[in-house]
């Protein structure tokens, strides 16, 4: 009855949305024998390592679109009706998604094989305003184990296939290796530490390499900052011949803008990677890319 | 260390002194007209129009200006078809704008501008910025100089205001515009707190602390300049975040003058 319901009230709205233009899920059926397993993830970095264990086996849908901020979205009627036909659904948890306990409580979906990627992966305490971090992708070795969590539900809910998405998954277990080793040569020897930064988004990928990372406002983008935190970084700044203020691509550049206009220094994009716009999905970005052009933001202001 | 060493702050309190001064000029005839919430319907309205910036292609800013002005207009007309009930038409254009931003925004290719262009704070203004609230607070000071008696008229009667000779119908539209261009040019730089309580909560002081009308509004800028000031100065000093603030300054500044009144007026 309540899942009638629900189908009748997709259909409808699909309908709507197909009138209008606006982009829909795919709703896909069960996947069967040489069916593609229908996967839905939450955000970016899930759906893009959700695609690389998947590759061509998997139909992956993701639910925030390209180029909106995680934390200010909210799933539609259409997103809760693709979840019921889905056969995996991917998310961070630790905090990233605070939608998720609601939309799962609300699923009649029993065949649903859910895959929080951070359980069991260690996190980090909490941070001095007092929010855990959920950027956990940030450190390439987290983000590895993230996406052994992926590929064992793929494993789970088509175990047909097991040696092809645990191949998929070796070939980019590497590569995580090798951007850490990267990210930890060139970085351990910069001649700063201090990262100033936004919003406190950076605290996994700092921790992995030692440094500093000094945040204008919390965990949440485009929160009001107070005038004295204001001062202190600029301070902090000057001390430590800080050439550079980061903010995200997501966000307002404006207080970083504020800021480095006080000490002289230039403003430069530090992704966390919580969504990328679609010019940069249509350029053939991925998490990797991102990253690597992370690396070259932080070597070129920690050095010089 | 000097709260104006820096030039942030610096920008901060010009900023909000010019705003102090020209928001409750017009939050008087605002208040008077009982449209106390147009700020947030016309800040909602900006929203579609930097959407609408983004989508064609123009300036976001410019955007956010013509739509404010479309709807500002809108809730005139809409408000001289129910004269009596001018709340509904700040409803339906804050409806209307929130709707249009919702749906707008999903074909906004690049999120991340449409949240750069909606983020203003008082303590983040840049040079442009900066230059567009001077403009603007000239043109409002400008107008409501000239047009004192028109708008003092205009406030209590518009019945009796058009038989005296007042021009009512330009008069409205050129206080609708400025009142358009004020908070969208506001909301961006201060942010939309500051901007639609700033319209009416010293306006609401004044009128419990002075009588004539030319009093009330003296009163009502000299509460939205104090608390201005003090609520950067306070934020700096303390840490806290000043939109919130000020307007805090502003709603406690109101409870004092009514218990105060009302202490005094039993004794």
């Amino acid at each position: 009855m309540m899942r009638g319901t629900v189908h009748r009230l997709a259909a409808l709205l699909t309908g709507a949305v197909l009138l209008t233009g606006l982009p829909v899920p795919v709703l896909a059926g069960d996947a069967g024998a040489g069916e593609k397993l229908s996967v839905i993830t939450s955000f970016y970095p899930m759906y893009d390592f959700a695609q690389k264990v998947g590759q061509d086996r998997a139909e992956v849908t993701n639910l925030v679109p390209a180029g909106t901020e995680p934390h200010d979205w909210e799933p539609s009627a259409s997103d809760l009706a693709a979840l019921e036909e889905a056969d995996v659904f991917i998310y961070n948890g630790a905090g990233m998604e605070s939608w998720v306990e609601d939309v799962l409580a609300t699923l009649d979906n029993q065949e649903l094989v859910v895959v929080e990627a951070s359980r069991d992966v260690e996190l980090l305490e909490e941070s001095e305003s007092g929010e855990s971090d959920p950027h956990i992708w940030l450190d390439p070795l987290k983000a590895k184990e993230e996406m052994e969590n992926i590929k064992d539900a793929f494993v789970e809910a088509d175990p047909e296939h097991e040696t092809f998405y645990e191949e998929n998954y070796a070939v980019y277990a590497q590569e995580f290796e090798d951007l850490d080793q990267e990210f930890s040569e060139r970085l351990g020897e910069a001649e700063r530490r201090d990262v100033v930064v936004a919003h406190e988004a950076f605290g996994y990928l700092c921790a992995a390499y030692e440094l500093n990372q000094v945040a204008i406002d919390g965990l949440s983008p485009d929160s009001e900052p107070d005038p004295r935190r204001m001062e202190e970084i600029i301070q902090y700044a000057e001390e430590n011949q800080v050439t550079t203020i980061f903010y995200e691509e997501l966000g307002s550049s404006k207080v970083a803008e504020t800021i480095a206009e006080e000490i002289g220094a230039q403003t430069a994009v530090l992704n966390p990677i919580e969504g990328l716009t679609q010019e940069q999905q249509e350029a053939g970005a991925d998490y990797f890319s991102v990253m690597e052009e992370n690396l070259a933001a932080l070597v070129e202001a920690l050095n010089g | 260390m000097s709260i104006l060493q820096y030039s942030f702050m610096q920008r901060a309190f010009l900023v909000g002194i010019l705003l102090a001064v020209i928001t409750p000029c017009i939050g008087m005839t605002i208040v008077l007209r009982q449209m106390s919430m147009i700020g947030d319907a016309l800040s909602h309205a900006s929203l579609a129009g930097v959407a609408i910036g983004l989508l064609l292609g123009i300036n976001p800013v410019v955007g956010a200006m013509a739509v404010c002005v479309a709807a500002a207009l809108g809730i005139e007309g809409i408000r001289k078809k129910l004269p009596r009930y001018s709340e509904i038409s700040i409803a339906v254009i804050m409806s209307a704008g929130i709707g249009l931003a919702g749906v707008l925004s999903g074909f906004v290719p690049n999120n991340a501008n449409f949240s750069s262009f909606l983020f203003g704070s008082i303590v983040s203004i840049s040079t442009q910025e900066m230059v567009l609230v001077c403009v603007v607070s000239v043109l409002v000071l400008l107008a409501v100089f000239l047009l004192y008696k028109e708008l003092f008229y205009l406030g209590f009667d518009e019945n009796a205001a058009r038989i005296s000779g007042v021009p009512v119908k330009k008069v409205n539209i050129v206080f609708m515009i400025l009142t358009a261009f004020t908070v969208s040019v506001a909301s961006r730089t201060v942010g939309t707190l500051i901007v639609s309580s700033m319209l009416v909560v010293p306006v609401a002081c004044g009128m419990q602390m002075a009588k004539s009308y030319r009093n009330v509004l003296f009163s009502a800028i000299g509460v939205a300049v104090v608390t201005t000031v003090a609520g950067l100065t306070i934020s700096y000093y303390v840490g806290l975040k000043p939109g919130g603030t000020i307007v805090l300054l502003e709603v406690i500044w109101f409870v004092l003058v009514i218990v105060g009144k009302s202490l005094l007026g039993k004794e």
